[in-house]
């Protein structure tokens, strides 16, 4: 598989610094920042596959985020991950194009499969645009 | 793009014109993003119905689950089925839109259950208690109602003091998140383990403790405290006392789980608020909701600030005896100064037994050394004074004042027509002044014949009180300090000194309890009662004479420990009552699950099967499922990419088998009509190859005149049956596969079977499902041949279900190799139970074949060591 990206959005610093650790201590590329403003931020500077944020986040919470990186980059995948169980939350998320939601506490190596179907799934699409674009050549 | 992507299919399908290599490209992009949204739909699939089995089994269960047990695992179903939708949508566009309004329908009618919207409590933050009636109970809790209204009701003395209010609990819990950071961290602990409910129980407290009072409240109280004082004329101590909302619910008692500040001055009072706050989190607190399945929203904690009494004595009243339902004395306990050891269990009590009747006398007195007391400090806070004289041994009540209190507790039990445990204290003035009261609950006493004696019996102690019936055995486990409880194992008998209200969180765990000091009266005793956990008080030695890990039966009716189990005595023991049945967080789960569980769609080849059709999540996940295996196999067959196109199975001869390769389920591509074994690197696949082929069938079974007439008749009926009428895939055996996947239909003689699995390094998304179904010969011998398939699984660990003669065997989350084994006893199965319905009327047959499947998959199971390498080749 082609190298991945991802980044980590989660106001919880304590939780975020474990989770990069764990994730970049199995061979991800992983960066963190803590707040939906800081992910939009990064993502104008650096290519991301994959994005895992938080919901509940001060300032921008993560249904904006998510509708606003959805808006500028449709490409990038969006994995929100939550304290804070909401059946609603979820539904609205989904629809607004997030590739899963997942509660924490989830288990490592879950969330790194979902991060790499997300990641393939990205993968299919370009590909399928490339093609489609080669086609109309 | 869809739209040029699907017109670009079609060209070949309907042309048969060769792709050009850009063109080929693209069609296997296409193919392998198809394949994507089909494994991820089995993956939600999968995951939804893991999620069903959970539910299903937390309702019929006794264990103990929260409210975010039911919210987490609904948001998790729902969020799956979404996902089903959506990936059939991208599988079949446009042809299952209507599903996502069913979706939405349906989730809004779970949404009440899992998120129900609590009512803002309205009202002041502080009242004064003088304006407190029962009507208040919503505001106040009831403790603190009872108490107001038995004053104004009754004219019984209490003391003065005023009510933080749910509305101020309410304000302080929303200043600063708190209770969103509560909920937050409850999610994300397991709190079903007793060292996470510890770390959670003891990380939340500080954050109430840390936490500052609101400005609005902190001012009302201030008020209420101003006011207390002008009135008075001088500084007024209060003891403060939990009053929690819901303290009332269905039989619940919360005894003791939360705590009561004593004699507490003005400028603490802040402080003192937020600790009883913080007992709602305590470990009993949390424990006892968890076991009684009470939500966390419904228990409000209201708090009562109320004069402190300076009491010479204090203590416990029960209306009735709680052990004994037919026993209509009133028991007195009492202690010299504050009642705390009394209900604490800490210390020994005199008790008078009081016989009922105008006037009510005393029946029975009992007057222990008391070698200790609880008093007021001067400034604030309690200490204990050593006894000294003759008052250690003395009565702390006179004979009047005892029947006095009888009296008192006649006429409340009378106002609430119902038996009352009454709080008391004796102020200097020898004034009775009622400190709370509550509904009393009664065991029923057993009788000789439920708790047998045997004097052959190794008694190891005998003594103490009985304080909850019944009758136990385990392994002594000796509690002494905090770290022991953490230890605690389940189903042991707990064995302390004194009887603590906080061990009430062991009770969930133990079997029994004994302690060597404490009374009946005590928080301890009403828990035991409550969870029906049999428990003997007051019994001499109790920790040093037994020791840990010793196994004994106690039986608290008796009042008697025996050596090891006593298997004629435990014979006796009244069936447990399943606490979480019935309770609010049972009623919100099995509300969601109405919408979730139930599976209407039964039957793909029905009229109903269709969206409109579905009812619950559970429909929705079962059509889909249908519907996607159904899209994968009509677009691999229905157009003209040979790459993708099915293939005929060569084992070094043609078999009538077909292969469709989904995604990466060949080595190298495969342009021919023929697909040789060795190229196949599907796992699954040749998982179940190895089973079919283990043993070759040696054909059906000599049929009895009767099966054969039964088939006939069925053939004639059942056009499916025959040979000659070819249905969309019922004719031929097809295996769909790739790498991790694979779904085999098969029609072999009269059966259809489906095995479809999905097999890889990932163990949590692994899992197998089996169906078979239809069939020659009548009813009951298809009926006989599904329960004879599922006496074959069920030892192995498949979960079976039946419903009419289809069968479903389901495992799940097994690592590579042992799902390869399983696949390979559902391969062998396939084969091997062709055509046994025609003689299923015959048992001693049966039981033939039966053994004899079961040594073939013996000796298959046992040919080699299975490993991923023998089933794929190198």
């Amino acid at each position: 598989m082609e190298s991945l990206r991802a980044l980590f959005v989660d106001d919880e610093t304590e939780y975020l610094q474990t989770a990069i650790k764990r994730m970049k201590k199995r061979g991800m590329d992983v960066t963190g920042v803590s707040s939906g403003s800081e992910a939009l931020a990064i993502l104008s500077e650096q290519a991301m596959d994959v994005v895992v944020m938080d919901m509940r986040m001060p300032g921008m919470d993560g249904i904006q985020a998510l509708r606003e990186i959805k808006q500028r980059y449709p490409l990038v995948e969006v994995i929100m991950l939550t304290g804070h169980a909401s059946m609603e939350a979820a539904i609205q998320g989904m629809e607004l194009g997030a590739f899963d939601y997942l509660m924490k506490p989830i288990d490592i190596d879950e969330l790194i499969y979902k991060i790499q179907d997300a990641f393939q799934k990205r993968q299919l699409q370009i590909k399928k645009i490339e093609t489609m674009e080669k086609m109309r050549r | 793009m869809i739209k040029r992507l699907r017109s670009f299919f079609s060209k070949f399908q309907d042309s048969g014109q060769q792709p050009s290599a850009a063109e080929a490209e693209a069609l296997r992009i296409a193919f392998k993003d198809r394949y994507h949204h089909f494994k991820l739909l089995l993956n939600a699939n999968n995951r939804a119905l893991e999620v069903m089995g959970e539910i299903e089994q937390a309702l019929r269960g006794r264990a103990p689950f929260g409210m975010q047990f039911v919210r987490s695992r609904c948001t998790r179903v729902s969020t799956d089925v979404f996902q089903i939708v959506q990936h059939i949508n991208a599988l079949a566009p446009k042809k299952y839109e209507s599903l996502l309004a069913r979706f939405k329908e349906i989730q809004s009618r779970i949404n009440p259950f899992v998120h129900p919207q609590a009512a803002e409590p309205r009202g002041p933050l502080v009242m004064p208690l003088s304006n407190v009636d029962r009507a208040s109970a919503d505001l106040t809790g009831p403790k603190m109602a009872n108490l107001a209204e038995l004053a104004r009701q009754l004219g019984l003395t209490i003391p003065h003091g005023f009510v933080v209010t749910s509305a101020g609990f309410e304000c302080f819990m929303k200043s600063g998140e708190l209770q969103a950071e509560i909920n937050r961290r409850t999610q994300a602990a397991e709190i079903e383990r007793p060292d996470h409910l510890y770390a959670l129980s003891t990380a939340i407290q500080q954050l109430i403790i840390q936490s500052p009072l609101p400005d609005e409240l902190a001012l009302a109280i201030a008020e209420a405290c101003q006011k207390m004082e002008t009135a008075a004329g001088r500084q007024v101590p209060l003891a403060v006392r939990s009053s929690a909302i819901g303290e009332d619910l269905s039989g619940a008692s919360f005894a003791g789980q939360y705590r009561s500040v004593l004699n507490v001055g003005r400028e603490t009072l802040g402080e003192a608020f937020k600790e009883v706050v913080a007992s709602k989190y305590g470990q009993p607190a949390m424990t006892y909701r968890l076991r009684r399945g009470i939500r966390d929203e419904d228990v409000p904690m209201c708090v009562g600030c109320l004069q402190m009494v300076n009491a010479k004595a204090g203590g416990v009243l029960y209306t009735r005896n709680p052990v004994d339902i037919r026993d209509d004395a009133l028991i007195v306990h009492a202690t010299w100064g504050l009642p705390k050891t009394v209900v604490d269990g800490t210390a020994p009590t005199d008790q008078f037994n009081i016989r009922r009747g105008s006037p009510p006398t005393i029946a029975d007195r009992r007057i222990p050394h008391k070698p200790q007391r609880y008093v007021c400090y001067a400034e604030e806070g309690v200490c204990r004074l050593t006894t000294t004289g003759d008052q250690a041994d003395r009565p702390c009540l006179t004979d009047a004042q005892a029947l006095a209190l009888a009296e008192m507790g006649m006429r409340i039990e009378n106002y609430y027509g119902q038996p009352q445990d009454v709080e008391w204290a004796l102020d200097g003035d020898d004034q009775l002044v009622l400190l709370q009261c509550r509904p009393l609950q009664q065991s029923t006493a057993r009788t000789t014949d439920m708790t047998p004696v045997d004097s052959r019996w190794p008694v190891c102690l005998q003594g103490g009180q009985t304080a909850s019936n019944g009758v136990a055995a385990g392994k002594v486990f000796i509690v002494t300090k905090e770290a022991d409880a953490l230890q605690f194992p389940k189903g042991a008998i707990l064995v302390t000194v004194q009887a603590l209200p906080r061990w009430a969180m062991l009770l969930d765990r133990a079997a029994a309890v004994i302690t060597e000091q404490g009374g009946l009266a005590g928080h301890l005793a009403n828990v035991a009662r409550e969870f029906q956990i049999p428990a003997i008080f007051g019994m001499p030695e109790a920790t040093t004479r037994l020791s840990s890990l010793q196994a004994v039966t106690v039986d608290a009716d008796g009042c008697r420990i025996y050596e090891g189990r006593i298997e004629a005595l435990l014979a006796h023991r009244d069936a447990p009552r399943n606490l979480m049945a019935g309770s609010r967080i049972w009623q919100m789960l099995d509300g969601a699950a109405q919408m979730i569980v139930p599976l209407n769609l039964l039957n793909p080849d029905s009229p109903d099967f269709k969206p409109d059709r579905c009812r619950t999540f559970h429909d929705i996940t079962r059509f889909c499922h249908e519907k996607a295996v159904h899209e994968m196999f009509r677009f691999g067959k229905a157009h003209h990419f040979p790459e993708r196109s099915s293939k005929q199975l060569r084992a070094k001869v043609p078999m009538q088998w077909w292969i469709l390769n989904l995604d990466d389920g060949f080595k190298t591509e495969v342009e021919g009509h023929f697909v040789e074994l060795e190229n196949i690197i599907s796992i699954p696949m040749r998982a179940l190859w190895a089973g079919i082929t283990a043993q070759p069938w040696e054909g059906p079974p000599p049929v009895d005149g009767k099966g054969f007439m039964s088939v006939m008749f069925q053939a004639t009926t059942n056009q499916a049956l025959l040979p000659t009428v070819r249905t969309t895939m019922a004719n031929r055996n097809y295996f769909m596969i790739s790498q991790n996947y694979c779904s085999l239909q098969s029609r072999l003689g009269f059966h259809f079977s489906i095995v479809e699995a999905l097999v890889s390094e990932r163990t949590a998304e692994n899992y197998i499902n089996f169906h078979f179904k239809g069939g020659g010969a009548d009813f009951a011998r298809r009926l006989k041949r599904v329960q004879f398939i599922r006496d074959l699984l069920e030892p192995y660990g498949f979960r079976i279900t039946i419903k009419e003669d289809h069968l479903n065997a389901r495992i799940e989350q097994y690592i590579m190799s042992t799902m390869i084994q399983y696949l390979k006893i559902l391969g062998f199965l396939t084969i091997h139970t062709r055509q046994l319905d025609m003689i299923m009327a015959n048992p001693a047959v049966l039981a033939h074949y039966r053994q004899k499947i079961l040594t073939d998959i013996d000796t298959m199971l046992a040919a080699k060591a299975t490993t991923t390498e023998e089933v794929l080749p190198a």
